[in-house]
């Protein structure tokens, strides 16, 4: 069933419930009280009766009578009866005579006082004693208003839950469809979008605050499947080119060097080439490994506590090797005094490759002039800054540096693959941290690595 | 004997630079520092009958001017009891008396260049503070306004 459909029979259900609950308990309640008003009207008739019939001729009993007539409404059938018991009259005969219940007659006879009702028809008496004569004052009558008003009731109640059902049906049906027409907008609008049109996004001018927030949500995730269908687009062409031009290469020189017989010499020189190229291969095809395997979150990663500043200084003995025309500074003004606050949690090889890396970028894209590490740490992190003064990146093209085999537009002259800093990326945050790059074109980039501290218990 | 410096600040990270200047220059000897934002209160009733200060310094520090709070507290090896960061509401020498007094500022660091970022209701105490017979020391160093508040933080690391 449909989650609008239930919701319209769910509510309608529920209302219509509380509806017939309250109908039924207020004829319970109506149809009970009018029993217990009817049986007081009776036996007030009865004592009013037994005070002119017990005193026949008397002023006071014919004053009585003509105030009863005057005043008190007559009943529906009503009726009174004054028998007096003697030797001769038994229950059977009262019943027989004057078509009493049989239950009623009893119980007057026992306790002197009784009600009763029969179809249509209430009783009401009680026993008397005059002159050492018992009598019984019975007066029956119909109760005209359980008859024509509480049957008017009931009609109008069931008339009343009726109209209720169908308008709290109808009226839910209505309000879930309206409430889900901007879901069934948004499902259409969805199933429009395909890896064609990738680019169309939800209108998220609707007021309706969840609906914009899943709009918004929807919309966010849609940017985020086309930036990463861009980026495995990007990555395929660009794999397919830095793959290709080492193979083209050594195709080329292959079949040149096979088109006649050549010198030693030139088999040598030619062989030369095609190793270059093969190693260069080998270089970007074990970066792409590598670049996988630290792309995977939950790979275990071998991690113990370690100097940050340790891990500078020996990446910075490996640049040195290197390139040992490098011009890389430590700058430990900003060193915490307590060594405690240089201590991560962290896999070595690991930090080093990416710190390696950054360094390498820093040297090679300002031509080896002045690179500086700052060493710094705030209370819950390090925070190591690396700032050159090289090319720079383009402003515009600074979203696209972690995506693999990107190279910025003025690194034509510089050789790499494009691999190194979406690799030191993983790892930073396979030691959840932070990469920041900021750079002004031919001024210089400053890259921010934050990694958590290794705070003692 | 501690030597208590007074640095006007606007809650930039950049602001801090001064802070480390004044450090640098009193390394070595122990210190305390009273960092002073000046801004006025509003005129509203609320404001007043719910001043509290610790709730307006908490309402302007950024992750950013924090971190880098830290960073100089690390490297200079002071604790939250050697720093305080105090609000002058008026810009009158009345007012700003009983802080130096309280505090016993003996130096006063004020940036030489640098403009504070007065917003809403702030403004800028370094004329006042400049006015006082104390020993004031006015450090330099270079600032590029259009920097963010992630980049002012790379800006300490000169």
């Amino acid at each position: 069933m449909r989650t609008q459909t239930k919701v319209a029979l769910l509510i309608g259900l529920v209302c219509v419930t509380i509806v017939v609950i309250f109908s039924i308990t207020v004829y319970f309640f109506v149809n009970k009280y009018s029993y217990v008003d009817f049986y007081k009207r009776l036996e007030a008739r009865v004592r009013i009766a037994s005070q002119y019939y017990l005193e026949p001729g008397s002023l006071k009993a014919e004053n009585v009578k003509a105030l009863k007539d005057q005043h008190l409404e007559k009943l529906e059938n009503e009726k009174e009866f004054l028998i007096e018991l003697n030797q001769k009259t038994s229950i059977t005969s009262i019943i027989n005579e004057y078509k009493f219940p049989s239950e009623f007659v009893t119980e007057l006879l026992n306790t002197g006082k009784a009600t009763e009702k029969e179809g249509n028809l209430f009783y009401a008496g009680a026993k008397h004693l005059k002159n050492e004569k018992v009598f019984l004052i019975i007066v029956s009558a119909e109760n005209y208003y359980v008859s024509h008003h509480l049957l008017f009731l009931r009609n109008l109640l069931i008339a009343g839950i009726s109209f209720v059902v169908i308008l709290v049906i109808s009226l839910s049906f209505y309000f879930s469809r309206h409430i889900f027409s901007p879901i069934r907008h948004i499902i259409d609008k969805v199933k429009q979008i395909s890896t064609e049109n990738i680019h169309l996004r939800l209108d998220d001018s609707n007021t309706n605050s969840e609906i914009k927030e899943l709009i918004l949500t929807f919309n966010d995730l849609l940017n985020r499947i086309e930036t990463a269908f861009e980026t495995h687009k990007n990555f395929i062409s660009n794999a397919s080119h830095e793959l290709g031009t080492p193979l083209t290469s050594i195709i080329g020189e292959a079949d040149v060097s096979l088109l006649k017989p050549r010198s030693p010499e030139e088999y040598i020189e030619s062989l030369k080439n095609i190793s270059f190229q093969a190693e260069r291969l080998d270089n970007i095809t074990k970066s792409l490994l590598f670049l996988a395997q630290t792309g995977y979150k939950d790979k275990a990663i071998t991690l113990e506590r370690i100097r940050i500043d340790e891990v500078i200084w020996d990446t910075k003995q490996v640049i040195d090797k290197l390139n040992p025309d490098n011009k890389i500074t430590v700058d430990l003004s900003l060193l915490p005094e307590d060594p405690k606050k240089l201590k991560i949690k962290g896999n070595r090889q690991l930090l080093q490759l990416a710190f390696a890396n950054l360094l390498n970028n820093a040297c090679k894209y300002s031509n080896n002039k002045q690179v500086t590490v700052f060493i710094a740490s705030s209370d819950s992190q390090i925070i190591v800054t690396i700032k050159d003064l090289g090319i720079g990146i383009p402003e515009s093209e600074i979203p696209f540096i972690y995506d693999p085999f990107f190279r910025a537009s003025n690194t034509k002259l510089y050789e790499g693959y494009g691999i190194g800093l979406p690799l030191t990326r993983n790892v930073i945050k396979l030691h959840q941290g932070q990469l920041i790059v900021n750079s002004v074109l031919n001024a210089g980039t400053t890259v921010q690595v934050k990694i958590p501290l290794y705070l003692q218990s | 004997m501690y030597k208590t410096i007074l640095i006007p600040i606007d809650f930039c990270v950049a602001s801090l630079n001064t802070l480390k200047v004044a450090l640098e220059e009193n390394k070595g000897q122990p210190i305390k520092i009273v960092l002073l934002y000046s801004e006025y209160l509003n005129d509203s009733i609320q404001d007043l009958l719910f001043y509290s200060p610790n709730k307006i310094i908490n309402s302007k520090k950024t992750t950013e001017f924090n971190e880098a709070l830290e960073i100089l507290c690390n490297r200079f090896g002071l604790t939250q009891s050697n720093i305080c960061i105090r609000l002058l509401h008026n810009n009158k020498r009345g007012h700003l008396e009983p802080i130096i007094q309280i505090h016993n500022v003996t130096s006063i660091y004020i940036p030489e260049q640098y403009q504070l970022n007065l917003k809403n209701n702030a403004f800028d105490p370094i004329p006042l503070l400049g006015s006082l017979p104390l020993d004031i020391h006015k450090v330099k160093w270079n600032y590029n306004n259009n920097k963010s508040e992630q980049e002012q933080l790379t800006s300490l690391f000169n």
